[in-house]
């Protein structure tokens, strides 16, 4: 309890001391309020009008003098000025009376700083910096209360020193002019001059004379004509003549004991509040509200406002500043190993490593096989990579970066070009003493299975039985390279790819660096996601970010690249497309370019760069920005979540609402909905393992009939629960509650991914929305449109859908699900299936759920 | 003795060959630079700079070829015996074969120090280590002072002393073993090495030690081996060994200084596959790997010798070069060429003051080329698994070429406290069987570690079998280090000292793993550093001046209508009244306590109002 009681007091002293303001103050706020308000719109300039300009100046223009504390540049300017000013003017006005106050600020104490303000701006600096807002006046009052504190208390003592209390405003003045940008040093100064010279009484001979003022007082009867006015008399008193501390506690101590029992006290109000069923009105506009304010936002993010222009974060990298030299007649090389390469097209995987492990090994590098064996629906991924360490000539093996060319890129073409460059690269790489890392070339006969194998095993993580350990290794991995360079004439730009597995990224100065040394040093573009011509205006900022996001979002591996990242590897793959007059050894030279930067790595790289959405080559968002729009949509489940388990605690009806007792809280049925929740739950588990487990033929069958079962399946369960106890149907709490339990599911995992894998986690919550709003109802067609709704946004019919939109066979996208599950691990499966589909699920059975009986029931209960 | 003995017989035959005994005189000096040619176009050039005193001369302080700088440390630390080595890069014994001297002349990556100290207890012998590190540390221009006690281990059965020593018994003897991964060697540390030389650099085999030829090798050893010798009926003398040791990759040695960039040669220049179908002008299919055997000496190392150092032993042939007999080798006038009765060395005795310069032109005979390397008795390697920030673990692939011999050796371990390692998950295999096999673990001697105070010491005595590979793994937990503990600048993460392998049987031979990096979870230190730092400021600052401004109540001491006459009567009284306190003296002060008193019972009063 005595918490309560203490922030009881707290509050109605609050609330006491905003009701005690005197008449003066209330007038000052009221007015910086009005002409901030005033401010807002666009017809008449107010702060151009008001604001003191020393150029300004005239005999017609002296109204700015008194003007430009009331009017502030913008929102937190005048909120800021309002709080700061309104204890200090309340203890003037206090002190010193109304009237006073009155004469005193619309005549010296304004004017005068005002004045010193101008001429030191003008005649002194000869400058003209318009100043307003009332920061002015809370100097000066400070700088009264310093002088004040002076007199009593001298000088306090910080360690050995003792300073001059007087001197604080100074300290505070400068305090805002370092903190707060565009604040006026000049300005403040001017009215802390004023504030000392008053404080020490020079100014008093300004003041009107007192005698004058007691006789306007008497004759307007303006203490009983004004509210909260405080006549000049109470100067006499002090301010503390009229302390209303007792009252407000001998008010407050009542306040307690009714709080609880709900009177018209404060605490008590907010607590009748909870309980008003208007209250309960608002969650949904609320989610709903997220959701918008959540889908808006993300289109926001390409704005310049919200995005930022990409840098160089670890400065050791240095990208670009190193002469590259690959070129010359290591073409002649190249052409060579070209020749070699395009002789193995079509060989088997054995025979194609046995030559180019002859290759490698002539240029005096360590070579190494490893065998590998996934199997994924129904298919078998077998191959045998072949990877090299080139053992840096002085280094001591801790460290290692790699390249990798695999033989087939993602799309199954034959790295024709990509091969050959990494050989030649390997010779040109062997001929340097200045790698401070060792260098391994792997040469993967695939794109996604023999890295994924590769990064495993180095890591020892793999599992022994599919994958193969490395017989050789180096030091710790800082940094890979892919060359998908399938492309046979010459190119214009350099396409990066940089998707890991499960949404991850690589850091992005890797990105950046690469960025830098092709499109600075090198002079060719530079293309994210697909997207082959970039204005950087905003329709192709949105359109790569978007397609970042739903590559994001489905998590599969989108390059021998992937398999790198989720062990903090960064890691790009670099792809050549256009038609220009870049040929390989311009591309090879980049990679050279890009392995001098990483090989100056003094660390890794671990700035908090992994979190980004990139729009352009030039432009990123960063996850402070972005993340709030996942985290909102995530959170519309949560409050609906919460508005139920409320809703489903209040009886049903709401007649007697005139009575102002509290009505009980109702007993929760907690063992169906549990049940229910549970069940779609475990029943999550049988897709998963289905769409994973079932060889490539069945696929589709399967899908088809899984979409059938998904339609009858919430019919069924709903069916079920109300014949299997045709005693006592499901109450209509029953199905707030089963929505509660999902949402609440749904809002925690996906708040939680937003983290991990934002993009999926935006999707899933974008595409489970309608199950904030759809529920039970009493009329059969709202509970067919409801259940249609849903059964369009089903996890399978979406997958349907877009399989449609992309020209995608489904069997082939259930199949690359499948060996993206068991090869490279992605886990986008599990989110589906275990946390969509779930909350779908029990979405659906609380649309059908039936409550035309619900009046009976209650009056039942 | 024996195992002097031992040493001599079992290095390489052609070294064995060419050595005179050890104990050949008492005060002498010798030196001697051994030129192999290895597979892929690289060079291995050994200098050993040997010399003696006997012990009553250095006891004397009477110091002739021994460096006068070293022996008064050796003498202040108390040292009889000290093995200094700095190393870098990595011995490739896949391509180069077994290591020159046995690996008895080389040391992990960095620098490794073990020394026998005389001390009656181990405090004795902790301080007489740390003035052995801190004067080396000076000596050498090398981070030795940083061997603390962290860094220190106490072997057991790793290292025995190599030198001869009678007149002490093994409970005052105490072995100190010191290491120090992350120590990058440099010229600084060259430069002092060659001081210690009776030559310096200025005759003899020295003057082709140059820096930038030395650093920019793929492996290289600098060893200093301080022992006593005690030939059978001689007087003790003290040997000071220096031995240089370095692989130069010919084709980076031969490129000029002043353009040392390895551009791509011109077209007509690259040695081609002119057997290749494909073969033309702009196409070309490389062999440059087996080319660069043609070499001179003043291509590889910059400079021609200058005569031989007057001090040395002129018995001692001063260069020889291990290539077979059959291969044409072309030397500089005033040189006599010696071949060596196993075919396959030669050495050159040259006269004082004559520059000597050989060359080898590029062979005729494709198999005569190079000596055969020798296989070395195992092969080690060393690599962390697992991956993450929490724990991981440490895998040594060990591999026995022989077909019919079992290696036994002592693998010993010194890792850094904030490893900290499981000793149960401790386990050997022998590679294609899948369960750990008892036997091969034949001793563990295990200290653990303490942290921020001592490492720990593992040291495994093991056996591998012909023909296989055996894995051994253990796993670890890293520590998370006070954030006051991680280095200051950026670093990559924190250096994990070689394993030191000692084989015991069929040979003595030793051999180091490379280094590893540990990476232990590193707090982004700018961040916390700029949100906290700036966030007090502005608060404190801002937030706090104002705060403080605004909720304390002031009251001040002359409110109320003091106004007029009656206040400057006051003040006028109060001047008198302290013009009379003057005079008076001593009475102030307790005033002045009264006056304080009642100011504070004052303002209770006000505060009860509130």
């Amino acid at each position: 309890m005595p918490p309560n009681i203490t922030t009881t007091l707290n509050t109605a002293r609050a609330r006491t001391y905003v009701f005690r303001l005197p008449l003066f103050t209330r007038v000052v706020i009221i007015a910086i309020v009005g002409f901030w308000i005033a401010g807002l719109q666009s017809v008449v300039d107010v702060r151009e009008w008001g604001a003191l300009i020393p150029d300004e100046m005239g005999i017609t223009t002296l109204y700015r003098m008194n003007t430009f504390p009331f009017i502030h540049l913008n929102v937190l300017h005048a909120v800021m000025n309002i709080f700061a000013l309104t204890p200090l003017m309340e203890r003037f006005e206090g002190e010193y009376g109304t009237l006073n106050c009155l004469a005193l600020f619309f005549g010296p104490l304004t004017t005068i700083p005002a004045l010193l303000y101008v001429g030191v701006e003008k005649f002194v600096f000869g400058g003209n910096v318009a100043v307003m807002g009332a920061s002015m006046w809370v100097f000066l009052l400070l700088a009264v209360e310093a002088i004040k504190t002076y007199k009593v208390n001298p000088r306090f003592v910080i360690g050995t020193y003792s300073i001059p209390t007087w001197t604080t405003p100074i300290g505070l003045l400068f305090a805002m002019a370092v903190l707060v940008p565009s604040s006026s040093f000049l300005g403040h100064a001017a009215g802390l001059v004023v504030g000392y010279g008053a404080g020490l009484g020079y100014v008093k001979f300004l003041a009107p004379p007192e005698k004058i003022l007691r006789w306007i007082e008497g004759k307007l009867n303006l203490l009983g004509r004004l509210p909260h006015y405080v006549s000049i008399d109470q100067k006499t008193y002090g301010r503390f003549g009229v302390l209303p501390s007792a009252n407000g506690a001998s008010a407050a101590s009542p306040g307690v004991s009714l709080g609880l029992v709900g009177s018209t006290q404060r605490l008590a109000s907010a607590l009748a509040l909870r309980r008003d069923p208007r209250i309960l009105k608002i969650p949904p506009y609320l989610s709903l509200l997220c959701i918008l304010v959540g889908a808006v936002w993300l289109f926001l993010l390409p704005l310049n406002e919200y995005s930022r222009r990409t840098y160089i974060s670890e400065n050791a990298l240095l990208p670009g500043q190193v002469h590259t030299y690959f070129g010359g007649s290591d073409q002649n090389v190249f052409r060579a190993y070209k020749k070699e390469v395009n002789e193995l097209v079509g060989k088997g995987n054995v025979e194609i490593n046995d030559k180019l492990e002859s290759i490698v090994k002539a240029l005096g590098l360590k070579t190494a096989r490893q065998n590998f064996t996934y199997s994924a629906a129904g298919r078998t991924f077998a191959g045998e990579n072949l990877y090299a360490i080139l053992q840096a000539p002085r280094g001591d093996a801790t460290e290692a970066i790699v390249l990798v060319a695999a033989w087939e890129n993602v799309r199954h073409e034959v790295n024709r070009n990509g091969v050959p460059l990494v050989l030649t690269l390997a010779r040109y790489f062997k001929r340097w003493s200045l790698w401070s890392k060792d260098i391994i070339i792997l040469l993967s006969p695939d794109s996604i299975a023999g890295p994924q194998a590769w990064v495993d095993a180095y890591h020892d993580a793999h599992d022994s039985s599919k994958v193969a350990s490395l017989p050789i290794k180096s030091g710790a991995l800082q940094g890979a390279i892919a060359i998908d360079y399938v492309q046979e004439q010459r190119f214009k730009s350099v396409h990066i790819v940089y998707d890991g597995v499960n949404g991850q990224l690589p850091n992005l100065d890797l990105i950046n660096s690469v960025v830098n040394i092709a499109g600075g040093q090198m002079g060719m573009g530079v293309a994210l996601q697909e997207m082959w011509h970039h204005n950087d205006k905003y329709p192709d900022r949105l359109r790569t970010m978007l397609r970042g996001m739903l590559k994001q979002g489905l998590g599969l591996a989108s390059g021998p690249h992937s398999s790198f990242i989720p062990y903090h590897v960064d890691a790009v793959t670099l792809q050549p497309f256009g038609e220009g007059w870049q040929d390989e050894m311009a591309m090879g030279r980049v990679v050279e370019g890009t392995f001098r930067s990483l090989n100056n790595l003094l660390e890794h790289l671990h700035q908090s760069f992994f979190f980004y959405l990139l729009m352009h080559r030039e432009r990123f968002v960063s996850i402070g920005t972005y993340l709030p729009s996942a985290m909102l949509v995530a959170a519309n489940f949560t409050i609906m979540a919460i508005f139920l388990w409320m809703k489903s605690g209040q009886p049903d009806a709401p007649a007697e609402s005139t009575d102002k007792t509290p009505t009980p809280t109702v007993e929760r049925d907690l063992f169906l909905p549990l049940a229910v929740v549970t069940l779609s739950g475990s029943l999550s588990a049988i897709p998963l393992y289905i769409f994973n487990h079932v060889p490539e033929s069945a696929l589709t069958p399967l899908f088809l009939l899984f979409l059938i079962i998904n339609t009858l399946l919430p019919i069924a369960i709903s069916l079920l629960s109300t014949h299997l106890f045709p005693s006592s149907p499901p109450t209509l709490q029953q199905y707030h509650l089963i929505k509660s339990f999902s949402l609440l599911l749904l809002g925690m995992f996906l708040s939680s991914l937003a983290t991990l894998n934002f993009s999926l986690a935006m999707l899933i919550g974008m595409l489970s929305a309608p199950l904030s709003f759809v529920g039970p109802s009493s009329s059969l067609v709202s509970r067919i449109a409801g259940f249609a709704l849903l059964n369009f946004t089903s996890p399978p019919a979406v997958l349907l859908a877009s399989a449609a939109v992309w020209g995608l066979n489904v069997g082939d996208v259930l199949r690359e699900a499948a060996v993206a599950w068991h090869v490279t691990g992605t886990y986008s499966a599990v989110v589906v299936w275990c946390v969509w589909w779930p909350a779908w699920l029990a979405g659906c059975v609380c649309v059908l759920g039936r409550t035309e009986d619900k009046g009976g029931k209650v009056k039942e209960a | 003795m024996r195992q002097l003995f031992c040493f001599v017989l079992l290095s390489w035959i052609s070294f064995a060959s060419l050595l005179p005994p050890a104990f050949a005189a008492a005060a002498d000096y010798h030196e001697q630079l051994v030129l192999r040619p290895l597979p892929l176009s690289a060079l291995l050039a050994s200098f050993n700079f040997r010399s003696n005193t006997s012990l009553s001369e250095f006891e004397a302080h009477n110091f002739r070829f021994f460096p006068r700088s070293l022996g008064q440390i050796l003498q202040h630390a108390g040292t009889q015996e000290l093995h200094l080595r700095f190393s870098l890069g990595r011995w490739d014994s896949e391509a180069w074969g077994a290591r020159p001297w046995g690996g008895a002349r080389e040391g992990g990556t960095g620098v490794e120090l073990w020394a026998w100290l005389q001390a009656a207890t181990d405090e004795e012998a902790d301080h007489k280590w740390l003035t052995l590190t801190n004067a080396l540390s000076g000596l050498f221009c090398a981070s030795l002072n940083f061997i603390d006690g962290t860094r220190t281990t106490r072997p057991v059965m790793s290292f025995q002393p190599e030198g001869d020593h009678l007149n002490t018994t093994a409970a005052d003897t105490h072995l100190l073993y010191g290491v120090l991964p992350h120590e990058v060697v440099c010229t600084e540390n060259l430069t002092p090495f060659l001081k210690l030389l009776p030559c310096k650099g200025k005759a003899g085999i020295a003057t082709l030690l140059d820096g930038h030829k030395l650093f920019d090798a793929s492996w290289q050893s600098m060893a200093i081996d301080v022992k006593p010798v005690c030939p059978v009926g001689g007087e003790c003398v003290l040997q000071i060994e220096l031995t240089i040791d370095m692989v130069l990759d010919i084709d980076r040695s031969k490129r000029p200084r002043d353009n040392p960039i390895p551009r791509p040669p011109p077209g007509h220049e690259l040695p081609c596959n002119t057997s290749k179908p494909y073969h033309s002008h702009d196409t070309c299919f490389p062999t440059d790997h087996q080319a660069n055997q043609d070499w001179t000496l003043s291509q590889i190392f910059g400079r021609t010798m200058k005569g031989t150092c007057p001090l040395t032993d002129p018995t001692v042939p001063p260069v020889c070069l291990q290539v077979p007999d059959s291969r044409s080798v072309y030397h500089s006038d005033g040189v006599l060429e010696k071949k060596n009765l196993d075919r396959v060395s030669r050495c050159f005795e040259i006269k004082p003051d004559v520059d000597f310069e050989i060359v080898l032109p590029a062979p005729e005979d494709e198999s005569a080329i190079l000596v055969k390397p020798e296989t070395p008795l195992l092969y080690a390697e060393r690599s962390f698994t697992g991956h993450g920030q929490e724990r991981g673990g440490v895998q040594t692939i060990l591999r026995n070429p022989s077909p019919d011999t079992e290696v036994e050796f002592i693998y010993m371990e010194s890792l850094p406290w904030f490893m900290r390692i499981y000793l149960h998950t401790m386990s050997a295999r022998i590679q294609g069987h899948t369960t750990k096999d008892k036997s091969l673990i034949k001793e563990v001697y295990y200290r653990p570690a303490v942290d921020r105070a001592r490492g720990t010491q593992l040291e495994v005595r093991m056996r591998v079998p012909p023909a296989s590979t055996v894995f051994l793994t253990y796993d670890f937990e890293k520590s998370i280090l006070r954030y006051t503990e991680y280095p200051p600048d950026a670093n990559r993460g924190f250096d994990v000292a070689a394993a030191v392998i000692t084989i015991l049987s069929p040979a003595a031979y030793n051999l180091r793993t490379t280094s590893l990096l540990c990476s232990l979870p590193t707090p982004d230190f700018s961040m916390p550093y700029n949100v906290i730092i700036f966030t007090s400021t502005a608060i404190a600052l801002a937030f706090g001046g104002m705060f403080n401004i605004l909720v304390r109540r002031f009251v001040a001491a002359d409110e109320g209508p003091e106004v007029g006459l009656a206040v400057l009567k006051k003040r006028i009284k109060e001047r008198v009244g302290v013009l009379v306190q003057k005079f008076k003296g001593k009475g102030q002060k307790a005033e002045d306590k009264m006056v304080e008193v009642g100011r504070m019972v004052e303002n209770p009063g006000v505060g009860e109002q509130t």
